[in-house]
């Protein structure tokens, strides 16, 4: 890896500053109340798909580890239960072993943001809002409008395009033995891993290309992370966006139960043991911190970094920045 | 040879689904739901059409032992290339649709790389550049100069390439066979 400089791109990185300050605006005036966080941690939440990055605080003999946040999650919600109303950060967040490429930067810009009594559907009509604001500023890709989401559920959407019925969808034994059947190799990987291989082959071309951006929305169970459950016991209040076929954002209507928070944080710590990952101590105070109450909300995480690069039509995340490291 | 559906490299020959494919394109995606991807982009080496394909990046692949060969391209029919191994005088031909566009740079007499395996010509390796002599050239207008306008040019192997004004004919110019674009002016 070196530093890379390149000049040629500084009226797009003008722009892309530019974006920040607009975003900023726009949520200000919505009553979300901006806030500035940390990057290091002593702990984490427990997430097995996302790899971290550890290093450590040092004085004379003493050390104690630190990791950089891949999200400011346990941050904001901390500071939901302690009463601060809707909020966000715009900020850096880093990701491990994700390989520089035109959608990934293992360093890059979140905007995360939660809204006080709301749910995951109800934020999407704001977001709407702020993609038609941005636009209105940046620019748009050509082909969308900003008027409408076009909406599906991920039931319809595998129905409609990958050929599965819900109880396909749903039954792991069924899901598993139809990838089979079309070729895809499930010897030795897991429903999730399955899922997400033909979910992107086969579902996200389709989204963000009629016209408007997409909403997906009600993921299965295993994919809820830290949402809530729908009352079908089966599908949890999860949306992402899309515009041109890249995922954009992931919402969710915030899980307010301690217990099932446990649960979830216990399997996902495992399965970060099983598969080798760095280890960290759990964030445990964040379980505490909902025991004392999370008022009702929804939370959205946006990479801003592509959606930025999507508004103003340029190819790659990097062609944003004058100086990046790959 | 098996690797990590994560660690597959562009130009790499792969066995997908019973047949041998050449990786055109990779392109590294993690959704944060399930594992890390590798979307890529297959040509197939039996009837030279592309088709995309994401694996799971911790998917074992098959790789193929290839070898690649000095050879001299010979000529051009309307199907294949033939070469010729200027050590042992021994020929190997290519199609035309396997090759794709890279055959259009191609100029006889000039030494290439095939990558073989079991004996078999599996693909061409693009060389990074081809010198090629202009042929026809449009007398540029006074004043078009400035801003980096080009015009098509033709080249001595029969095919257009976009040049800057100042290309003359006559001039060589250097060509990145792989995209089909123009370089420099050859010093």
């Amino acid at each position: 890896m070196k530093i890379n400089v390149n000049l040629n791109n500084i009226e797009f990185h003008k722009k892309y500053i530019y974006s920040k300050r607009l975003v900023e605006e726009f949520l200000k005036k919505h009553s979300y109340t901006q806030i500035e966080l940390p990057v290091l941690s002593p702990v984490l939440i427990p997430e097995s798909y996302l790899e971290i990055f550890k290093t450590k605080f040092k004085f004379l003999n003493k050390e104690s580890a630190l990791f950089l946040t891949p999200s400011p999650e346990l941050f904001l919600k901390r500071l939901i239960v302690n009463g601060i109303g809707s909020c966000f950060y715009l900020g850096k967040s880093f990701r491990n072993s994700e390989i520089p490429s035109r959608l990934h930067s293992f360093e890059f810009n979140m905007l995360e943001y939660y809204k006080v009594g709301a749910d995951y559907l109800e934020l999407a009509d704001e977001l709407l809002k702020l993609l038609r604001f941005l636009a209105e500023k940046l620019g748009k890709p050509k082909n969308i409008s900003f008027d409408r989401w076009e909406k599906i559920t991920v039931t319809d959407a595998f129905k409609r395009y990958a050929n599965f019925t819900e109880k396909e969808l749903y039954e792991k034994k069924l899901f598993l033995a139809k990838a089979r059947n079309k070729g895809y190799k499930t010897e030795g990987f897991s429903y999730e891993d399955v899922w997400s291989q033909i979910y992107n082959m086969e579902i996200e071309p389709h989204l963000g290309v009629n016209g408007y951006p997409t909403i997906i929305y009600d993921y299965p169970k295993e994919f809820a992370a830290l949402a809530k459950l729908n009352n079908d016991g089966i599908t949890a209040q999860r949306f992402e966006f899309y515009i041109n076929t890249i995922e954009l954002g992931d919402c969710y209507t915030e899980l307010d139960d301690w217990k099932e928070q446990k649960i979830r944080f216990d399997k996902e710590e495992k399965r970060r043991k099983e598969t080798g990952k760095i280890y960290h101590p759990m964030d445990s105070e964040f379980i505490d911190y909902l025991k004392k109450g999370l008022p009702k909300c929804a939370g959205i995480a946006v990479g801003f970094d592509r959606l930025v690069m999507v508004l103003l039509g340029v190819k790659k995340i990097r062609d944003l920045q004058v100086i990046n490291i790959f | 040879m098996k690797v990590n559906a994560g660690n597959l490299k562009k130009a790499n020959f792969i066995m997908h689904k019973g047949s041998v494919y050449q990786v055109v394109k990779t392109e590294f995606y993690s959704p944060g739901k399930g594992s890390a991807l590798m979307r890529t982009k297959l040509k197939s080496v039996s009837t030279g059409k592309n088709v995309e394909y994401t694996f799971k990046s911790n998917e074992m692949i098959d790789t193929l032992d290839v070898e690649a060969k000095e050879v001299q391209f010979l000529y051009s029919d309307n199907e294949s290339l033939y070469f010729m191994d200027p050590q042992t005088f021994e020929q190997y031909y290519l199609s035309k649709d396997i090759a794709g566009s890279i055959a259009n740079f191609l100029k006889e007499g000039v030494n290439c790389y095939i990558y073989l395996h079991d004996g078999k010509v599996l693909n061409i390796r693009p060389p990074q550049s081809v010198r090629l002599k202009v042929v026809e050239a449009e007398e540029a207008i006074k004043g078009d100069r400035v801003g980096g306008a080009k015009r098509p040019v033709k080249v001595e192997t029969g095919v257009s390439v976009m040049a800057p004004l100042f290309i003359k004919k006559g001039d060589v110019i250097v060509v990145n066979p792989e995209t089909g674009e123009y370089v420099e002016r050859a010093k």
